[in-house]
């Protein structure tokens, strides 16, 4: 029992709901608790110590159901009755018409195990010789679907079916099942039926063979799905963090979104929690009655009156030219993903022009927003100096000493001036102005780039080219800021 | 073996039937959560939109099992001074007056520093002892004679230190006074703690809690729920509201009704000698449902749609 509940929720970690040792206690409480026998309330029972949020519940609903479809749990008995019943009842009623028994033994089969297809005319067999057969070939012959699964699982305890992870081990572990449940002994049975002439007999027991190896096979699909449920996207999600963001292939752009969303959310989880308070320079009284009472109400130690830092202003200032657009693309993304714990965000894209695209943010939801401000700023031929021009025009009045200037681009401006003036003058007033450049930096200050002027007014110049990068600078920010 | 896990199921079926006739309608879901944490000696973390019954699930719990509710409403800037425990300062004072004057008689006869000295460390230390131990909420569920109903009411609105200054209580049932050491629970509290999701609860706290989501109710549930709660309220008018508010929880709102908008609506219906549902009604008394100005103005073109609807469902 301990070791089923200790695969599902290796089961349960690999959907990324996150298990930790003590709720793996609890839940053999709980279990040891309600028992096994009512499907409903164990998984009402489980789903509250494995499942601490909205999203986790979803998954442990869908893990538990796939987890044990196979009823390894409470309905086998039962189960096992029936097909027993059944068994017999078409044993007695067969007498010599073979063909009749199979028709009817079909369907409680199939409502008996659901997840085992293909075992179709395993259990209708007239059960004429009483030869003595070995362990695996009686099995088949009497053809009792709950102690075939029985030792199924048996097989796929053994040959350690919980540790499989990928799709090309699947063959090996059904041969080994296989061979656990006795495949050799199956084999001789078949080789010492066709020595004795017993054609049919032989036969029969191959055909009930290759029956049993697709029962495995989709055994094992199954487990393969459920333990590796997520493996698989993890390690793109692992690649895709690294890959150039211009690189991206356009199929995996609903991929990345989700990715960001999920980076966003750690981001989020992780600097919410950092919240410092600073002198104001008032005295709390209650405090300070409180700190002193052991000196006789004497006011040894004073207690200050704390108030929080405002969040920081950010304001982000986007080329959206050509190759930028997509950095820039998967920054905004970021930024507004983090509205919770960023919220007086800024956004200003450029290409000829530049313009403040706050409100389309506010507006509409990210992803039309993100469009309609490539369609609007992007495609232009970039001109660093006009953007600035016009930045100092619309928002310089609006930095301050608690903002922060982001600045994405490759600070190529077509050879025209790039205005470094304006840059110092944001850079003196702002708190920070940080350069996030795509390019690596051996290409900087390269044919038109400009970062050699433009550089000494940034507080930070940076390589931005993952969303892995995108992600430090992000949480960088983040922690500078609050 | 099996027959007592049989009683699980049973004794789950026991609670809900519990709170059914104390006119807390639920589902087996919630009962089998109750009674976990009640076994298992665990918190219980509620979450879920607000208004479908956090709070009210713990009032039930206590009165089912027939203990006192203590509640602590969390805000931001709870410390533990108004959370745990505060010093009786006022009565402190007195006391070190009282001992000033008492130091005379109590010193008569000493010889030198020294002894006196002495004999002051004999005295008993009662300055800081549990007699001038003013207990706020948590300490009192501790120490409550045969146990408390213990309801922290929106954790999520309270500072992150104090949450962590909540992870002592709740895995050990006890709490650390450092003038007097550790102070445990005399019987264990049965422990509610709510949250609206307004920011995200730390893990280390959800680890130690069973974890209970409590969504909107679905039509059967919330029929019965009113008929319980508003049983004025004639079936089939209470069909009809029940499949109204069903409705304007698909749509895009601000802020969906909850389980006590819709009680709240099917009072004013019953004041308004309502029989059934019709556009007029719903448009005039569509804010007690809705809280935003923004919504009832989505909801306004949609009424004669969801009227109609729901007097089909009804």
């Amino acid at each position: 029992m301990t070791e089923v509940l200790g695969d599902f929720i290796r089961a349960l970690r690999s959907a990324d709901v996150r298990v930790s040792t003590s709720e793996s206690i609890d839940a053999g409480r709980v279990v040891g608790l309600v028992g096994l026998d009512d499907r409903r309330t164990l998984r009402d029972a489980l789903a509250q110590v494995l499942a601490k949020s909205e999203d986790e519940k979803a998954a442990f609903e869908e893990t538990f159901d796939m987890f044990f479809a196979f009823d390894q749990f409470k309905s086998r008995p039962p189960a096992a009755n029936d097909d027993r019943a059944d068994a017999a009842d078409s044993a007695e009623a067969d007498g010599g018409e073979g063909d009749d028994g199979e028709g009817e033994d079909g369907a409680p089969q199939q409502s008996g195990s659901p997840s085992a297809p293909g075992s179709g005319g395993m259990g209708g067999e007239p059960q004429g010789e009483a030869t003595p057969a070995t362990d695996l070939a009686s099995l088949l012959e009497r053809g009792d679907q709950a102690e075939l699964q029985m030792a199924l699982a048996e097989g796929a305890r053994r040959a350690q079916l919980n540790r499989i992870r990928l799709f090309t081990q699947r063959g090996m572990f059904t041969r080994r099942i296989m061979e656990l449940m006795g495949l050799d002994g199956l084999n001789d049975e078949i080789e010492r039926r066709e020595r004795d002439g017993n054609g049919a007999g032989a036969e029969r027991l191959a055909e009930l063979r290759e029956g049993l190896r697709g029962q495995v096979r989709d055994y094992v699909e199954k487990q393969l799905e459920i333990f590796t449920a997520n493996s698989g996207r993890q390690l793109r999600e692992e690649v895709l963090a690294k890959v150039r963001l211009s690189n991206i292939d356009r199929s995996d752009m609903r991929f990345m979104r989700e990715l960001v969303r999920k980076m966003a959310k750690r981001l989020i989880a992780l600097h919410s929690r950092r919240k410092k308070v600073s002198r104001r320079g008032q005295l709390d009284i209650r405090r300070t009655i409180r700190a002193n009472i052991e000196f006789d109400g004497l006011m040894f130690h004073t207690v200050w009156k704390r108030t929080k830092i405002d969040r920081p202003k950010v304001m982000a200032i986007c080329d959206v030219s050509g190759s930028v657009a997509q950095v820039a693309r998967f920054l905004l993304m970021f930024l507004y993903s983090l509205q919770e714990v960023l919220p007086g965000v800024r956004s200003f894209a450029f290409s000829g022009r530049l313009g403040e695209t706050t409100d389309l943010f506010d507006r509409e939801k990210l992803e039309d927003a993100l469009v309609e401000v490539l369609r609007d700023f992007g495609g232009g031929s970039t001109d660093y100096g006009q953007a600035f021009m016009d930045f100092e025009e619309i928002a310089l009045d609006d930095v301050d000493h608690r903002t922060t200037v982001l600045i994405l681009g490759d600070a190529r401006s077509n050879y025209g001036d790039p205005r470094g003036d304006i840059l110092k003058k944001i850079h003196a007033r702002a708190r920070r102005v940080v350069w996030l450049n795509p390019e690596p930096r051996t290409m900087w200050n390269s044919g038109d780039s400009e970062m050699r002027r433009l550089q000494p007014y940034c507080d930070k110049a940076v390589t931005c080219a993952s969303l892995k990068d995108l992600e430090r600078v992000v949480s960088e920010l983040l922690r500078s800021a609050v | 073996m099996s027959t007592e896990k049989k009683n699980a199921v049973a004794e789950i079926e026991a609670v809900r039937k519990g709170f059914e006739t104390r006119g807390y309608i639920c589902n087996a879901h919630i009962a089998t959560s109750i009674f976990l944490a009640e076994r298992l000696q665990k918190p219980l973390l509620v979450e879920g939109p607000p208004g479908v019954g956090k709070t009210e699930l713990a009032k039930a719990t206590a009165e089912l099992v027939g203990k006192p509710l203590i509640r602590l409403q969390c805000y931001e800037g709870l410390d533990e001074a108004k959370a745990l425990y505060e010093w009786k300062y006022g009565k402190q004072l007195l006391y070190t007056q009282v001992l000033k004057e008492k130091l005379g008689d109590l010193m008569a006869g000493a010889n030198g520093l020294k002894e006196s000295m002495t004999r002051l460390h004999d005295f008993d230390d009662t300055f800081f002892s549990e007699e001038f131990l003013e207990p706020r909420p948590l300490l009192k569920a501790l120490w409550q004679p045969g146990g408390a109903v213990l309801l922290i009411d929106e954790i999520d609105k309270s500072d992150d230190e104090f949450e962590a200054f909540l992870l002592e209580l709740l895995s050990d049932y006890q709490i650390s006074v450092p003038e007097l050491g550790t102070i445990k629970a005399r019987t264990t509290p049965i422990v509610f703690l709510t949250s609206n999701n307004t920011r995200e609860i730390g893990d280390a706290l959800k680890r130690r809690c069973l974890h209970l989501y409590i969504p909107f109710p679905d039509t059967d549930l919330e029929q019965r729920i009113i008929r319980s709660r508003v049983p004025e309220v004639e079936e089939e008018l209470r069909r009809q509201l029940v499949a109204f508010v069903q409705g304007l929880r698909q749509l895009d709102l601000k802020k969906l009704p909850a389980v006590s908008e819709t009680i709240d609506w099917a009072r004013t219906l019953v004041l308004l000698h309502a029989r059934e549902l019709d556009a007029d009604l719903v448009r005039n008394t569509l804010n007690v449902l809705l809280k935003f100005q923004d919504d009832i103005d989505n909801v306004d073109g949609e009424i004669n749609a969801l009227v109609s609807k729901a007097m089909q469902a009804g």
